[in-house]
């Protein structure tokens, strides 16, 4: 019975969604106070709807509900509770269901927001919004109903792949989802300023947040994503260029333009129709990451049970929600009027500008790699693959000029302004890098690509360091107490120095990762020593354990590091007999200055095993890094509010 | 600088940057495009000698008993139940290969054999790479239920 009032909840949800669109596009030419107050109302309703059924959902799998279709399929009672929760999101259509869930909350939570006083704006964002929802509740309603129930019970559930029995993937697809959907509310911000024909440096600033936000949980998801391929999937990397990567990949890109470009709007007033573009364009790429990930094209953990029917829908969503907007775009964007700025070559606007062609070439390049092989089998059945070499090929070279400009771009000023400390500055930075250069020459010569990526990394490091001193002196604090540092942050915006500094670890780690790992793998057996570099394994025993819901195979190797005891290794082929299906932990043991990576193979007591043993240096660099850009984001939404709070206090005392 | 001189300057900047751009992509296909062939197709495209410079894939079935594990490399044989093609591979082999299982490997032929640097076999007892359901369809040799 339960589980029909979640359904039923959908409906309720599916159904006010229609009206409230109904009642938006009657009021849209006539807007009032008193309409937006009740679309307003019915955005907080259908959260609320969704809420509930989701929360029943969620409560199927806890107490394993196996009359439920998606329950038996993707659950077992021996599971732990936190892998019964993520269970929920976990398959098919429980993930559209979170989708909708942070889809109607984000609405919910633009409407909400105090610093709106453009109504206008507001009642369209809610509509565009309400309508994206109702098209997803239809999808889901129509083609992957959560709630269907089976004939005959099964005793026992089928159990969730074990790959995805996981810490760091039970909130990876949360983070992403915050994401993608966050992109959804720039979209409408866009599609609102082409309904009410007005844009102004406010929107901008109204904007700018969401952007933020969902710029900032994209990055995170990402970043968790590849963490856990890095550590479940036992290849011993991070980043594959796996068509389903690259769909989460490209949304961030454009986000990360938009992220760029909505200061160059906010600052200047300019390039308004490039803005409204990217925004859209950003929201396109989140549905078309759903849509090749959930319609079975391309095979992977995360296309589920796959149907035709589906990925048909998903396209018709794309084309309704990014055909449309287009076409208004196509018809109103002559409506805005740009100021007329002057800037010169070295301006804080070209720098952007440069940034945003680089960011969309960079996208272009991604998008070719990972639809070309589908169109190719489409237009004469080739069947090819893309894999890293391309990327390698053409992605990197458009990012590093981009590192290049990361580093002096903020010492440009807006405009015809002189930019002090700029020559001062591109003579530190090359002095550093001429150093790092030489340095890394010294140690390791035969990589000109390793030489590049690590001088690039010093170069941007340098460059962001050198910004945050000359702010910390401008503002004339003394370092002597921790709390001035918290004042200094404050008093600052650092929020992009912070995200840059990420960049630079993050390339650090790359550089670490890609080209200076080594590698080793054999057959060993109980009692042999074996080293990578200067760290030494000793296979002491070899053990099987049952789990919960497994029986695991475990290799224990004791670690020495310059003939210091590190750790212990243990290494695990683990089978789930409910899923049937074997899978490899790989141990590791991870510092600051890399991680030893050991993974165990096939064997018995006679033969040995097989083990494959990694040294990858700084390689957890690449996920710090990606936490601080993120944190960085983080950090200019609280400082942004801050200030926006400010200006509006300051324009009321001025009226 | 004036409008109509950073007009200039925009549209420079993107027409080059938008041509290396399509110059590195196209140079990067070119090099880095790795063909998927069952073994018929690739003995029909190729002949037994299989004269092939660039990094391919081959998809199949693992032949029954076809497997031989040496102490530090695994010779196997992908089958597409018309053709056959002799692979070695010295990485480990993924949780889920075995005899009988749709496999995909990826490297350069060498003296008549697939040396492959890289096996593919995905994470689910029913999974079969597409590519092999279809060349398998194809040749009449499929079992499974669609």
């Amino acid at each position: 019975m339960i589980p029909e009032l979640g359904h039923v909840f959908l409906v309720l949800a599916f159904v006010a969604s229609i009206m409230q669109i109904v009642f938006w596009t009657y009021h849209i030419n006539s807007f009032n106070e008193l309409a937006l107050d009740i679309l307003k109302k019915s955005a907080l309703l259908n959260c609320i709807f969704i809420l509930i059924s989701f929360l029943i959902l969620t409560y199927s799998f806890i107490i394993s509900d196996f009359s439920l279709l998606i329950v038996s399929n993707n659950s077992h009672t021996l599971k732990p509770l936190i892998y019964k929760i993520s269970g929920t999101w976990g398959n098919h259509e429980g993930s559209l269901l979170l989708w909708v869930l942070i889809l109607s909350s984000f609405t919910f939570l633009v409407s909400y927001k105090k610093t709106h006083n453009n109504g206008e704006l507001l009642f369209s964002i809610i509509g565009v919004q309400t309508l994206i929802l109702c098209l997803f509740l239809a999808f889901i309603l129509l083609t992957s109903n959560p709630f269907e129930r089976v004939s005959a019970i099964p005793i026992e559930g089928r159990g969730l792949n074990p790959l995805l029995q996981d810490p760091g993937l039970a909130f990876h697809p949360p983070m992403l989802y915050v994401g993608y959907v966050g992109l959804s509310v720039s979209f409408s911000f866009a599609v609102g300023a082409l309904i009410t024909g007005k844009i102004n440096k406010e929107w901008a600033q109204q904007i700018r947040p969401w952007i933020t936000i969902a710029w900032s949980a994209l990055t995170m998801g990402i970043a968790l994503g590849s963490w856990w391929a890095y550590y479940e999937l036992g290849w011993g990397g991070w980043w594959f260029w796996d068509p389903v990567e690259n769909a989460s990949f490209m949304p961030w890109l454009i986000a990360t333009a938009l992220l760029h470009s909505i200061r160059i709007l906010e600052t200047r007033l300019i390039f308004i129709n490039w803005c409204i573009l990217l925004s859209i364009l950003g929201f396109a790429f989140s549905l078309l990451g759903t849509f090749i990930v959930r319609s079975g094209l391309l095979t992977s953990v995360h296309s589920f049970a796959s149907d035709p029917s589906r990925g048909i829908f998903i396209l018709i969503i794309l084309v309704i929600s990014v055909g449309g907007p287009l076409i208004l775009y196509a018809l109103k964007s002559s409506l805005f009027r740009e100021q007329k700025v002057q800037f010169n070559l070295l301006s804080k606007e070209s720098a952007l500008l440069i940034n945003n062609l680089f960011f969309t070439t960079a996208t272009a390049t991604v998008l070719i790699g990972t639809l070309y092989p589908l169109f190719l089998d489409a237009f004469n059945g080739d069947k090819i693959s893309i894999g890293p070499a391309y990327y390698n090929a053409t992605f990197a070279p458009i990012m590093a000029p981009i590192i290049l400009l990361m580093a002096i771009a903020p010492f440009f000023n807006w405009g015809k302004g002189k930019s002090k400390n700029l020559l001062k500055i591109i003579a530190i930075l090359i002095t550093t890098s001429l150093v790092s250069v030489i340095t890394l020459y010294t140690i390791d010569g035969s990589s000109i690509f390793a030489i590049i990526c690590g001088s690039l990394s010093i170069w941007l490091f340098v460059g962001v360091v050198s910004d945050l001193i000359i702010k910390f002196t401008e503002t004339k604090i003394k370092l002597n107490k921790v709390s001035n540092l918290f004042i200094y942050i404050s008093k600052n915006k650092i929020g992009m120095n912070i995200a840059h500094l990420g960049v630079a670890i993050f390339l650090a780690g790359v550089t670490g990762e890609q080209f200076f790992k080594t590698e080793f793998s054999g057959r060993k057996n109980i009692g042999d020593t074996f080293s990578i570099g200067n760290r030494v394994l000793e296979f002491k025993n070899f053990e099987t354990i049952n789990g919960p819901n497994y029986q695991s195979e475990m290799g224990i190797f004791t670690l020495h590091h310059n003939s210091k005891f590190i750790g212990y290794l243990k290494p695990e082929k683990r089978y789930y007999p409910t899923e049937q299906t074997q899978t490899t932990e790989a141990a590791i043991i991870s510092n600051f200055l890399g991680d030893t990576y050991i993974v165990l193979g096939e064997g018995n007591y006679e033969t040995g095993w097989s083990i494959r043993i990694y040294f990858n240096p700084l390689v957890s660099w690449i996920w710090a890094g990606a936490f601080l850009m993120a944190l960085g984001g983080v950090t200019s939404i609280i400082q942004n509010k801050k200030t926006f709070n400010n200006a509006t206090k300051v324009s009321l005392n001025e009226i | 600088m004036n409008p109509k001189y950073r007009r200039l300057f925009i549209i420079t900047l993107i027409i080059c940057t938008l041509g290396i751009a399509t110059q590195l992509i196209l140079m990067a296909i070119r090099d880095n495009i790795v063909y998927f062939y069952t073994p018929n197709e690739l003995i029909n495209k190729y002949g037994i000698n299989k004269n092939i410079k660039n990094k391919i894939r081959v998809g199949g079935l693992v032949l029954e008993d076809s497997v031989v594990k040496n102490k530090n490399f695994v010779n196997f044989t992908i089958t597409d139940k018309k053709d056959e093609i002799r692979v070695t591979f010295d990485g480990q082999l993924p949780d889920l290969f075995r005899e009988g299982q749709g496999i995909v490997a990826e490297g350069f032929f060498q003296n008549n054999k697939l040396v492959a640097s890289q096996v593919l076999a995905k994470h689910d007892e029913n999974y079969m790479p597409p590519e092999v359901a279809d060349a398998l369809k194809k040749n009449g040799a499929w079992k499974g239920d669609k």
